[in-house]
C-alpha cells in the first residue's frame, strides 16, 4: 500500500487537536500543532505534507493570516480553513489572501473532513504532475531549438552541397573529375543518411519503453562483429574482443547495442592516420550483477577541454570524419535508461578509452 | 595574378565545388583549402604574401566543428591591419537561421555573405566586382 497522506492541523485548542487526530490517524499521517512556530517546525521537517487545516480564530494570528504568510514559502500544500464563524468578508479574505482550497465548518463532521482531504489530495497530485510535466516540456523545447538549428545546417548543408555539385557539373567534361565529384557527393549523402538514422535513434530513446530480457553478450557481439572485422581489415586496424560472462545479465538489448555500436564505430572512425599499429579493443566483463564494457582505441584522442562537452547534443570535437553530433549524446541517453555510467580517458594523438558500467535489471 | 583564394570549410564536397568554380572562371587562379579554421589562421599568420598578390578572397564557412566561422573572425580581427588589409572575407553559409546571418554580417571584417548552394554565376559576378573595386589585373 502507498504511504499515508501527510496532513497538518493547527489549532490553539488542545481538545480539537486530539479529537482530529483520533478521527483521522488510521487513514492519514496526522501532525498537529498548538501554535504557528510548532506548525512551521512540522512543515520544515516534512516538506511532503499535502494538506494543512488551520483554525481561523487563534491568538496572535488568524488562520487566514497564517495561510497568507506561507503561500510563498510553502506553495505546494493545499490549505483548508476550519471555522465556526463565517461572514462574507472573512470568506472573501480567506479566498483572496489565504488562497484557501476549502472551508470546513466547526464542529466538523468526519465525512466532511475526509472528503475535503481526498479532494485536496487530488488537486495536490494534479499540481505536482503539472510541474513535472512542465519541466519535461521546457527540456523538450530547448532540445527542439537545438534541432531547428541543426536541421538548418546538418540537413541543408549536404543538400546545398549536392545542388552546388549539379551546378558545377554543367561545366565539367572530364570523366575522372566527374567520378571524383560523385565520390564526394556520395560521402555527403551518406553523412545525411547517418544523421537521419541517428535522429531516429534519438527519438526512440526519448520515447521508447524498456524491454528487459536475458543478455548473452557473446551472442550479441557475434551478431555485429563481422561488420567491424571487414572494416578493420580494409583499414588495417587490429580488432581484439574479450568477453567474460559467467553469470546471467538482464537488460534491454536495443539501447545496449546502440551504446556498443556508437562507441565501436567512433573507435574505428577516429583513428590516428600517422599510427602504424592501429588497434581497437572491446572488453566485456560481467561480475556481481554489473557489466563493465571498455572500448579503447589508438586514435586521435580528445583534447582535455573538449572532454566535458562530448556528450552534449550536436557537439563535435573533430573535423576529421563527418560526425553528426548525435552519437555520444545518444549513448548517454541510452545509459540513463539502463541506469549505467560512462567514463572517458583520453590522450591526444595516443587514443581514447570509454568505460561503461551497467547494473543488471 | 593579383587575386588569390582561400577556402575554409569542413566539407570536402564544398571545397571541390568552390575550387572548380573558381578555376573555371580562370584556370590561373591559385586556391588554398583548409578543412580546419585554426589551420587557416595559422597559415595566414605564418606566411608572407607574395608581393604580386593584391587581394586574397577568403570563402569562410560558418558552421564547422572545433573552430566555427564566428570564432575564426574573432581571431582574425585581432591581426595587424597590414595583414588584414589583403584579405577579403566572404561568409558562406547553408544557414537559413536569421540569427546566424545577422551575426555574421555584424562583423566589420566580413565583406559579404553568400548563402549556399554556391553557383558558378555567383562566383563570376563576385570576382568581377572585386577586380573592379581593387583595380586588379586578371589575366
Amino acid at each position: 500500500m502507498a504511504e499515508k497522506i501527510k496532513i497538518l492541523y493547527i489549532d490553539d485548542e488542545m481538545d480539537n487537536l486530539v479529537g482530529f487526530k483520533a478521527t483521522l490517524r488510521l487513514d492519514y499521517q496526522v501532525f498537529t500543532a498548538v501554535n504557528i512556530p510548532g506548525a512551521m517546525e512540522h512543515l520544515e521537517k516534512h516538506p511532503d505534507i499535502r494538506v494543512i487545516f488551520c483554525d481561523q480564530r487563534m491568538p496572535l494570528k488568524t488562520g487566514v493570516e497564517f495561510f497568507e504568510d506561507i503561500r510563498s514559502t510553502h506553495p505546494l500544500p493545499m490549505r483548508i480553513l476550519l471555522t465556526a464563524y463565517t461572514d462574507i468578508d472573512s470568506v472573501i479574505d480567506a479566498i483572496n489572501r489565504g488562497n484557501i482550497f476549502r472551508f470546513v465548518k466547526k464542529p466538523w463532521i468526519e465525512a466532511e473532513l475526509v472528503s475535503a482531504i481526498e479532494e485536496a489530495n487530488k488537486f495536490y497530485q494534479a499540481n505536482s504532475m503539472l510541474s513535472i510535466k512542465n519541466d519535461e516540456l521546457q527540456r523538450a523545447y530547448s532540445e527542439l531549438d537545438k534541432f531547428a538549428y541543426s536541421v538548418s545546417h546538418d540537413i541543408r548543408g549536404p543538400l546545398s552541397g549536392i545542388l552546388g555539385a549539379i551546378n558545377v557539373a554543367r561545366d565539367m567534361h572530364d570523366i575522372a573529375e566527374m567520378k571524383e565529384m560523385l565520390f564526394l557527393m556520395e560521402k555527403s549523402l551518406k553523412k545525411l543518411d547517418t544523421y537521419i538514422l541517428s535522429m531516429h535513434d534519438y527519438y526512440s530513446l526519448q520515447r521508447g519503453e524498456l524491454h528487459i530480457g536475458e543478455v548473452d553478450f557473446k551472442k550479441m557481439i557475434d551478431e555485429f562483429k563481422d561488420i567491424y572485422k571487414v572494416y578493420a581489415n580494409t583499414a588495417n586496424i587490429g580488432f581484439k574482443i574479450d568477453i567474460n560472462q559467467r553469470e546471467p545479465f538482464r537488460s534491454d538489448t536495443v539501447p545496449l547495442k546502440l551504446v556498443l555500436n556508437n562507441l565501436l564505430s567512433n573507435a574505428f572512425k577516429y583513428q590516428n592516420k600517422n599510427t602504424d599499429a592501429k588497434q581497437v579493443e572491446l572488453n566485456i566483463e560481467v561480475h556481481k550483477g554489473v557489466a563493465t564494457i571498455t572500448v579503447s582505441d589508438t586514435g586521435i584522442g580528445i583534447l582535455g577541454n573538449h572532454l566535458g562537452e562530448i556528450f552534449n547534443l550536436f557537439y563535435r570535437a573533430s573535423s576529421q570524419e563527418a560526425g553528426s553530433g548525435f552519437g555520444l549524446y545518444n549513448v548517454k541517453s541510452a545509459l540513463l535508461k539502463l541506469n549505467g555510467q560512462i567514463e572517458v580517458n583520453s590522450v591526444l594523438n595516443k587514443g581514447t578509452t570509454f568505460k561503461v558500467t551497467i547494473p543488471t535489471k | 595574378m593579383e587575386l588569390s583564394f582561400i577556402i575554409i570549410d569542413d566539407t570536402e564536397l564544398d571545397h571541390f565545388i568552390a575550387r572548380k568554380m573558381i578555376t573555371n572562371a580562370n584556370s590561373a587562379f591559385k586556391v588554398k583549402s583548409f578543412l580546419d579554421a585554426q589551420q587557416a589562421l595559422d597559415y595566414i599568420l605564418a606566411n608572407e604574401i607574395d608581393a604580386s598578390i593584391k587581394v586574397i578572397l577568403v570563402f569562410l564557412d560558418i558552421y564547422m566543428p572545433l573552430m566555427n566561422g564566428f570564432e575564426f573572425i574573432e581571431e582574425f580581427e585581432k591581426f595587424d591591419p597590414t595583414v588584414k588589409d589583403k584579405y577579403y572575407i566572404v561568409a558562406l553559409t547553408s544557414s537559413i537561421e536569421a540569427s546566424d546571418v545577422n551575426r555574421i554580417s555584424s562583423y566589420e571584417d566580413v565583406q559579404e555573405k553568400i548563402t549556399k548552394p554556391l553557383m558558378a554565376d555567383d562566383i563570376r559576378v563576385l570576382i568581377n566586382r572585386i577586380a573592379e573595386k581593387f583595380n586588379l589585373k586578371i589575366t
